[in-house]
């Protein structure tokens, strides 16, 4: 009764977390199907329903029913968006993979676009809403501050970190690991593997139901988050190093600390400044720990697998010779 | 009944040093098991070599009864008990219960029945007898704990609980992690209810405890702090705790410093000098592990899954839009 399922993976995927989205959903899936179809590339959407306490999960689930390119992923209770984005790369099976936010204020118009800068080689192209329509205190203001944070930690400077409308080469974002609050970051993530962006302007449309469900309370905690991950990604391959290296500056207190305790002994009756060649000896004491605390970091890395040589593949391109 | 017949449902009782006699104990049990109308099995773990109540198992599995019974060589503790119990359990239903009487047989049903609407239903022991001060103990303890998990439980000290296969399939416990199956089965999504069951005559305590429980009662709440909040996190622990000490340390000895340079007052011969740069110290090391920490779960990440999928929901084959009333072939992974 029904056309056999295509066995070829579609080349797009649209992945959409949706958090009591119901009023929305419908919308949602009619504007992307009306705004992908005349690509004419072959695609899938992935909706990924949050938790939602609403009838998001029923009303998605009928549009699957007459719809075989959506798939939906059911989450048992609420993570958050970024184990939803998280789950919805994991099942999608593009070779594109492009992020939208549910609420319809990304426009799936854009997405033609988006794929274009994919083809013209860049590995991630992100949207930047130029005239967002949110409120300017609340949201607009602390976003840019943050943007500017990120772009100066990263030094990727994207100038809308926050634009949940992104298209990925799904070969590199699935190997990008998203845990905690990373969703707004992903790029900035992702510049662990050194990938051409681009970014480009995209419609944003100010929200037709419901409320904002994502505050700015985070924001603090997303960046946090962000200059571990920084800074972990710039020192994972080399902890050694890396702890030897903060150890040095200690190391040369210690030393000089200890000089000058003991120095008095060297003059006649003088005595041992005890509090002073102590402390010397703290800090060479830590020096040496920290430099252990390297070697017990090196272990961890040949132990994991986020290898640098596995995210070098991620984005490398080789020319030569052979056919 | 045929012994290797698949069974619906599979009583856990891992037994350790405090067991009451196992044959009136398995005839409690085994009575209040029955009215849940369900075919069942037992198993019981042995925690370490215990003579008494391996002969009395021994002999209950030569009367017929459906028991399968492990023996650990040595002691584990009950959560290595409760999950060598269920690798041989075969019921889709498990329901753990404790090797002494804490609870009345006939309330097994209970718990049993709560499993409709719930994934895990731990028991908790109401009305409850006990002196002034172990109530004031108790309240304390799962206040605390409501603190720290923003979870209402009452009696995690209760060992009866019923639960679905799944539960024990996705976590595994270790240590003493039994007693917040609740709290991890909730952080992995499952849905956990609360039931009040009947506390039976024998586990009635009218004394007081000795400083020991306050104590491992206050290390348990640091476990569960730890396990929810900061196992995915570490940078966010120490980092805060190294970043304070190390503040202090070198607050102090800027103070120490200014006051050498500013007003010449010696800084050779005081102690304080030392506990300053022990707080320096101390504060990096702190955030140094942290950063050890986090390079452990990054090395890790992909690994480690900070989601749980109920189901993905694909219909393959499209349905023709004219006969949309008719149901079309259904493809739902369960996963």
């Amino acid at each position: 009764m029904s056309s056999p399922a295509t066995v070829t993976p579609p080349r797009l995927s649209i992945i959409v977390p949706l958090y009591n989205e119901g009023e929305s959903v419908r919308a949602l899936h009619a504007a992307i199907v009306s705004a992908v179809d005349p690509i004419g590339v072959s695609y899938e959407m992935v909706f990924v329903d949050d938790g939602s306490r609403d009838n998001t999960l029923e009303i998605a689930t009928e549009l699957a029913r007459i719809d075989d390119r959506l798939r939906i992923v059911k989450f048992r209770r609420n993570y958050g968006q970024t184990p939803a984005m998280a789950a919805g790369i994991e099942h999608a099976s593009g070779d594109v993979l492009v992020t939208m936010d549910g609420d319809l204020q990304n426009d799936p118009a854009d997405i033609g676009n988006l794929l274009e800068k994919l083809d013209e080689g860049y590995d991630i192209c992100v949207g930047w809403r130029f005239n967002r329509q949110d409120k300017l205190v609340s949201r607009k203001i602390p976003s840019r501050i943050a943007n500017w944070i990120i772009g100066k930690v990263t030094g990727v400077p994207i100038k809308d970190n926050g634009c949940s409308l992104k298209a990925f080469r799904a070969s590199l974002i699935k190997q990008i690991p998203l845990y905690s609050e990373m969703h707004r970051f992903i790029p900035a993530m992702a510049s662990i593997a050194g990938p051409r962006i681009a970014e480009i302007k995209v419609r944003h449309h100010a929200r037709q139901f419901g409320q904002s469900k994502y505050g700015l309370s985070r924001i603090y905690k997303v960046l946090l988050d962000l200059m571990v991950i920084k800074t972990i990604a710039s020192f994972t391959a080399r902890p050694l190093l890396w702890f030897t290296l903060l150890s040095l500056p200690l190391g040369i207190v210690g030393i000089i600390l200890l000089v000058a305790g003991l120095w008095p002994l060297t003059m006649a009756n003088g005595s041992l400044l005890m509090p002073v060649a102590g402390s010397g000896v703290i800090f060479l004491m830590f020096a040496f720990i920290l430099f252990c605390s390297g070697a017990l970091g090196e272990l961890v890395y040949r132990l994991g697998d986020m290898r640098e040589q596995e995210f070098a593949k991620l984005t490398r391109r080789i020319w030569n010779n052979v056919r | 009944m045929h012994p290797n017949s698949p069974v619906e449902l599979s009583v856990i009782v891992p037994v350790g040093s405090r067991h009451s006699d196992m044959s009136t104990l398995y005839a409690e049990y085994k009575r209040g098991v029955i009215e849940c109308g369900v075919s069942f099995e037992f198993v019981f773990v042995l925690d370490g070599p215990l003579p008494v109540p391996t002969t009395q198992l021994k002999q209950l599995i030569a009367d017929g009864e459906r028991i399968t019974f492990v023996a650990l060589t040595r002691t584990y503790g009950e959560a290595t008990a409760i999950m060598s119990g269920f690798e041989n359990a075969s019921g889709g239903l498990i329901v753990t219960l404790p090797a002494y009487f804490q609870i009345e047989g006939s309330e097994i049903r209970k718990l049993v029945e709560g499993l409709s609407a719930a994934d895990l239903v731990v028991g908790r022991r109401w009305p409850r007898v006990g002196g002034v001060l172990e109530r004031l103990r108790r309240r304390a303890f799962h206040g605390l704990l409501s603190q720290v998990t923003r979870l209402e439980f009452h009696d995690l000290g209760c060992n009866a609980r019923a639960m679905k296969r799944k539960v024990l399939e996705e976590i595994s416990l270790y240590g003493d992690q039994h007693r917040f199956l609740a709290v991890l089965a909730d952080r992995q999504g499952f849905k956990v209810t609360e039931t009040d069951v009947r506390q039976s005559e024998q586990d009635r305590f009218r004394g007081t405890y000795g400083p020991s429980t306050y104590a491992r009662g206050f290390l348990d709440i640091f476990t569960v702090f730890f396990l929810v909040r900061f196992t995915k996190k570490p940078l966010r622990f120490f980092g805060m705790i190294g970043i304070t000490t190390f503040l202090i340390g070198a607050l102090g000895m800027a103070y120490l410093v200014i006051e050498r340079l500013g007003f010449g007052r010696s800084l050779g011969d005081r102690p304080a000098l030392l506990l300053m740069s022990l707080l320096i110290v101390l504060g990096l090391q702190l955030f140094a592990l942290g950063l050890l920490g986090e390079l452990i779960i990054f090395t890790h990440a992909r690994q480690i899954k900070d989601y749980q999928v109920d189901e993905v929901v694909h219909f393959s084959g499209r349905v023709p839009t004219e006969s949309l009333d008719r149901t079309s072939t259904s493809n739902i992974t369960v996963g």
